[in-house]
């Protein structure tokens, strides 16, 4: 099931230089470590003059939208999906 | 070459949430039972599940597909990052729609290494580069239509050419409807004509052609079949859009408004964006009862500003009859390039012109609707940012 989170949340961020590409290691969630184990997809789009860059990724058991705005540098829970939660 | 990416905004969705591949997943304009899917992930399309399906029907296919809502600004994202691989191959690129491309390689030095294998290495780098979920089909031939029905001979994943070695062999197994272009109408003036198969289609002479189609687009298809190229133009902008619909039947004005300026606001701004006025604007609306009224009109005056296209628009709907709307549609053409304007002996035009700049430089710099109409309160969940067929 997919729920609508938009909470606060934090994040592990690694920077690969040498494959130029940015992957979350983990999330903390409500006090729960989620270890992230498949990269989905980043993707960034402008708000007005702002760049969002938003993380698609998954634990085993749950896949998190977090929202990252590069003007605040704050991290945001959107979205959550649980396959096994119905 | 021609590129579509499989079951585009469904595969994207697949490429972000990795719990979602493999299963059924479709994505649909609307997540309520009547809502209509645009796109069917690849198992969902095995399990008989087609575009243009309401939500309520796939769930009775099967009880377990996942329903998502469309996210514009992921498709739009991938749609880029294609766009930007793919130009490292050829300058010569047009993109059809978010999910398709053609290519044209004459005189680029890719062309000299082979086609086919362009294509299997612009594969490969897509599951490199943008997705590894993503799977684009991809077809080879001499022009445009053949390129697009190579590229539909096998998906997902497909990598064809048609050229004069085995056209014989792929039109003898194709059937008309395969043809893009060739819909129910058109198959029906071929068979009412002693045309029943693609090689039938293909031995037509280009005079009976012209006779079935009563114009030049009979030549057209004796062309097209043989290879030729006649679809080498560019396409030129010649309106601007927006329709909404509605939730729940609406009759007066009073309820329509909010929706009307924010369908106008976000026309306008659109059509300000791309550097045009309009000199025509245009409304149309389907009722309850599943009539239609529409109308345009064309304006005195070359117009820009969305309050101006308002006022017009509200014209034409004192004009609709008194019924029941379930969906409304805005529209402008006879687009004139925006550095065109008229004076005017009573009013300062550019004065208005500048606020109308400042307004979207404001809108552009903090967000879309940070500064809009007051009647467009409440409208915040209507009227979202959609993707149509054969736009970006």
């Amino acid at each position: 099931m997919a729920e609508k989170i938009k909470e606060p949340v934090s994040v592990s961020l690694i920077f690969d230089h040498r494959k130029r590409k940015t992957l979350i290691s983990h999330v903390l969630w409500h006090n729960q470590p989620y270890k992230i184990t498949n990269q989905g997809l980043h993707h960034t789009y402008k708000q007005g003059s702002a760049l969002i860059h938003v993380f698609s990724v998954a634990s085993d058991t749950i896949s998190f939208r977090l929202v990252l705005d590069s003007s605040s540098l704050i991290w945001i829970l959107e979205e959550t999906y649980d396959p096994n939660f119905r | 070459m021609h590129i579509d990416l499989n079951s585009c905004f469904a595969t994207v969705e697949q490429q972000a949430n990795p719990l979602l591949r493999n299963r059924p997943i479709a994505v649909a304009a609307y997540n309520s039972p009547r809502g209509v899917i645009i796109a069917p992930s690849v198992e969902a399309k095995k399990l008989g599940i087609k575009v243009g399906f309401r939500v309520m029907e796939a769930k009775q296919v099967c009880p377990d597909i996942k329903i998502l809502e469309p996210d514009t600004q992921k498709y739009r994202f991938i749609h880029l990052c294609l766009k930007g691989l793919l130009l490292e191959y050829t300058n010569q690129l047009e993109p059809k729609s978010v999910d398709e491309f053609v290519l044209d390689f004459e005189g680029a030095p890719k062309f000299r290494s082979g086609l086919l294998e362009v294509g299997g290495e612009i594969k490969k780098r897509i599951k490199e580069e943008i997705g590894d979920y993503i799977t684009v089909s991809v077809g080879v031939s001499t022009n445009r239509f053949l390129a697009k029905t190579a590229s539909n001979l096998r998906k997902p994943d497909g990598l064809e050419e048609i050229n004069y070695v085995n056209f014989d062999r792929v039109y003898s197994k194709l059937e008309l409807m395969d043809l893009s272009g060739i819909g129910k109408k058109n198959l029906m003036k071929l068979n009412s004509n002693g045309i029943h198969t693609v090689w039938d289609f293909y031995e037509a002479s280009p005079h009976r052609l012209k006779h079935i189609f009563r114009s030049v687009v009979g030549n057209y298809w004796y062309l097209k079949l043989r290879g030729y190229e006649i679809e080498n133009y560019k396409e030129v902008r010649r309106s601007f859009g927006q329709q909404y619909a509605l939730s729940k039947p609406v009759k007066s004005l009073p309820e329509l408004t909010p929706i009307l300026t924010k369908l106008v606001e976000k026309m306008g701004f659109r059509l300000r964006n791309s550097g045009y006025k309009t000199q025509g604007v245009h409304l149309s609306m389907i009722y309850k009862d599943n009539t239609a009224w529409h109308m345009g009109r064309k304006t005195k005056r070359i117009i820009y500003d969305s309050r101006d296209i308002y006022k017009e628009i509200l014209r034409l709907y004192f004009m609709s009859p008194p019924k029941d709307i379930t969906l409304v549609g805005v529209s402008c053409f006879n687009l004139v390039q925006a550095d065109k304007t008229q004076l005017e002996l009573f009013s300062d035009i550019s004065k208005r012109e500048g606020l109308t700049q400042m307004l979207d430089k404001i809108n552009n710099r903090w967000g879309k609707f940070v500064v809009s109409p007051a009647s467009m309160l409440n409208t915040k969940d209507q009227v979202l940012d959609r993707i149509g067929f054969g736009n970006v």
